[in-house]
């Protein structure tokens, strides 16, 4: 590696370029392996230290037009933000366990902080995280941030998911109209029919497990009425097949919430990508196929688990490189022309330095 | 190339907080550190090498090279990079960056990783809880009981309609180990109360105010020691502090998996967190099964028959048909498990002479 290494200047062309994941699962590997380890000895305080460490790895192997992008924060900063957030959990906490009149106190506080610091969290990944030299911003507010995660949270659950494609669209609007880059505007706008669109498969995949509980349930009938009038009049013979259809039922909701939710969250990144621009003129994309989608992050997690955790940075790259590989922008007229003309604004330097990381939230 | 100029690497060249880029190279010129463009000769910025900052290598992705002026030069030749650092005694890519490179000996850092995480899970986590409960400061639990009782008595419980006869059979019969407990009978105190919807139930508070319910009582049918029995395991409770230890132990596993979360994604994480749920439980069991334990050693010592609690247990089996048995999902030992082994320890403690009595 020497000077072919360098970068190509960015094309000069416009047009449609692909995102390129460049990470390697061996190079992550001891990455990972080294926070971990650092992580136990330090008792956690170097966990601060290992998400910086990781997240410049992930963002600095993120390739548009030959360039990285760059992930900006320190980890003084980052365990500055977790200690202020962990006190508060923990004052709280004490309070509540201490006096139990106020056992609803952490309940609301989080409640009326959680906006605040999603909204700080947002400001402060977007500040932390550069391309070509310019940092990202992010101006919405807590408000937003309310109506976005906490409404539209209690929103979906209330109506059993039937209006999450609603909360989806507010949380998606939410994060891209505020979104600034060298002081230019993102804007997005998924439209709900698209939403839905993927929701209904959701839908139809949670029903499909529904209705194999519902099954079990019904089958197992005659066992279960006499265990509810008479508590203890089944022999342990009777409560097996009970309890393994309990054991099955358990995975079998866990499986199929699982499969519906990648699947739907695969269909809303598509659905906000597509409709996002960039400056009024530049058009992201997102082409994730639904299906290999939940396939890598289904088999992901089972490798992981049976590898004891060390197939990890090969999922984490594995997932990395598929998504970006399914992300682009097209742009439109002269890239470099583009670029020269973008300036860093004011406010999105010097301000980091009295930010902290207030809530953990992916940028 | 001028022979006092080396190159270091070739990459791309920034003015201050702007995209706009030149392509450059590094080079160092009688001392200093500057940019140079592409094809041509004058410096874009420049400056000792104690006045930039060169960001610290990860894997292989770009350096930063920031100069005071606030530009920026930026390359993907890292080894050049680390080369010239290296040559000027500035440590080229740093302690960390070299444990972290794929080589065999990273076999090694696997494994002191796996055992340094069963240890803190096996010692670790258990020591800090013990720390935590030596420095709480009595007036927590203290608080809490306190708190709990008022709250209970606000919705659930309504005062004791029991006979103060009947009241004062049980109170002496507390009284007798209470006394015996290290604590002394004054941290002690014996509470009745109609437990409404609660029913047939008696616990203990932190600091020490055991509760019992008159339904306990009426179930019991006039058996008094058997309710000694069962306020003796309260007491084993409160000896042991079991709810303190129970809180800090979930805290110290939620925060480590916290802490390890970034590390292996939300979906493990998720697993981890019931996995953790499912060790809760078997540390709950563990705890009940000292608490037993506890009680026939007090009510031995008390010239009681120590297995009066298991007479408890019977009477459950009897009269709510409980004869489930353990299994991974449960907060107690199963009731038939219970007695058994109440009575086989029954059995040791009654067959070796008591030291406390000599």
């Amino acid at each position: 590696m020497s000077l072919e290494g360098s970068p190509q200047p960015a094309g000069q062309a416009g047009g449609f370029h692909r995102i390129e994941f460049t990470g390697k699962a061996s190079e992550y590997f001891g990455i990972w392996i080294v926070n971990v380890l650092l992580t136990i000895l330090t008792l956690g305080i170097y966990s601060a230290w290992a998400k910086v460490r990781r997240n410049r790895y992930f963002y600095g192997n993120t390739v548009l037009l030959g360039r990285s992008f760059e992930y900006h924060a320190r980890g003084l900063q980052i365990l500055i933000g977790r200690l202020i957030v962990l006190a508060g959990f923990v004052a709280l906490n004490v309070i509540a366990a201490v006096v139990p009149v106020l056992a609803l106190l952490p309940t609301i506080v989080v409640l009326i902080a959680l906006p605040w610091l999603v909204a700080k969290g947002l400001r402060f990944s977007a500040r932390v995280t550069s391309y070509r030299n310019v940092r990202f911003d992010f101006v919405g507010g807590p408000g937003g941030a309310f109506k976005a995660f906490i409404l539209g949270g209690l929103l979906s659950v209330i109506t059993l998911g039937i209006l999450t494609p609603l909360a989806s669209r507010w949380a998606a609007r939410y994060l891209g109209q505020n979104l600034r880059y060298g002081g230019k505007a993102f804007e997005t706008d998924p439209r709900l029919g698209a939403l839905y669109r993927s929701w209904l498969v959701s839908f139809l995949i949670a029903l499909v497990g529904l209705g194999v509980i519902a099954l079990l349930v019904l089958a197992n009938f005659s066992r279960i009425v006499p265990m509810i009038e008479t508590p203890g009049s089944l022999s342990p013979e009777e409560q097996i097949p009970l309890i393994a259809s309990m054991v099955i039922g358990y995975i079998v909701l866990f499986a199929t919430f699982g499969i519906a939710g990648l699947f739907y969250r695969a269909g809303v990144r598509n659905a906000t990508w597509s409709t996002t621009l960039f400056d009024g003129q530049h058009r992201l994309l997102s082409d994730v196929s639904r299906r290999r989608y939940t396939w890598i992050a289904i088999s992901n997690v089972l490798v992981t688990i049976f590898t004891l955790g060390l197939m990890r940075p090969w999922a984490a790259v594995r997932m990395a490189r598929y998504t970006w590989r399914h992300t682009g922008v097209t742009f439109t007229g002269d890239v470099g022309e583009l670029f020269s003309r973008i300036e860093e604004q004011g406010s999105a330097i010097g301000a980091e330095f009295m930010d902290f990381e207030g809530f953990d939230f992916g940028f | 190339m001028a022979s006092k100029t080396a190159a270091i690497a070739g990459g791309e060249w920034h003015p201050p907080g702007s995209s706009r880029s030149v392509e450059a190279r590094l080079v160092e010129r009688g001392g200093e550190i500057a940019a140079v463009p592409a094809g041509g000769d004058k410096p874009l910025a420049g400056a000792g090498l104690s006045w930039v900052e060169v960001s610290g290598r990860v894997g292989s992705i770009p350096r930063r090279v920031t100069f005071p002026d606030g530009s920026i030069f930026e390359t993907w030749d890292n080894d050049g990079i680390d080369r010239y650092l290296a040559a000027r005694g500035r440590g080229g890519a740093g302690f960390v960056h070299w444990l972290e490179q794929f080589r065999l000996r990273l076999v090694v850092i696997v494994l002191i990783a796996f055992a340094l995480g069963g240890a803190v899970y096996r010692w670790g986590v258990p020591a800090l809880v013990e720390v935590a409960v030596w420095t709480t400061p009595p007036i927590v639990p203290e608080l809490m009981g306190e708190g709990t009782l008022q709250a209970l008595d606000k919705t659930a419980f309504s005062p004791s309609k029991l006979p103060e006869t009947r009241r004062k059979e049980i109170a002496d019969g507390f009284a007798r180990i209470a006394a015996l407990s290290p604590r002394g009978a004054g941290a002690y105190a014996l509470n009745f109360r109609d437990g409404g919807i609660i029913g047939p139930n008696a616990f203990a508070l932190p600091d020490g105010s055991l509760v019992v319910t008159d339904q306990l009582v009426e179930m019991a049918d006039g058996d008094t020691e058997m309710i000694v029995g069962v306020l003796a395991h309260e007491i084993g409770h409160v000896e042991l502090d079991h709810s303190l230890r129970q809180f800090y132990r979930a805290a110290g596993m939620t925060g480590l998996i916290m802490l390890i979360a970034g590390d292996v994604g939300s979906a493990v994480e998720d697993v981890l967190v019931q996995g953790g749920g499912l060790l809760a439980l078997s540390y709950s069991r563990e705890a009940e099964a000292e608490a037993d334990r506890r009680s026939v050693e007090l009510m031995a010592k008390a010239g009681y028959d120590p297995a009066a609690i298991a007479r408890f247990f019977a009477l459950i089996e009897e009269k709510l048909g409980d004869t489930s048995d353990t299994d991974i999902l449960s907060t107690h030992p199963g009731t038939p498990q219970r007695k058994k082994d109440i009575l086989d320890y029954a059995r040791i403690v009654s067959g070796q002479s008591d030291p406390d009595l000599q």
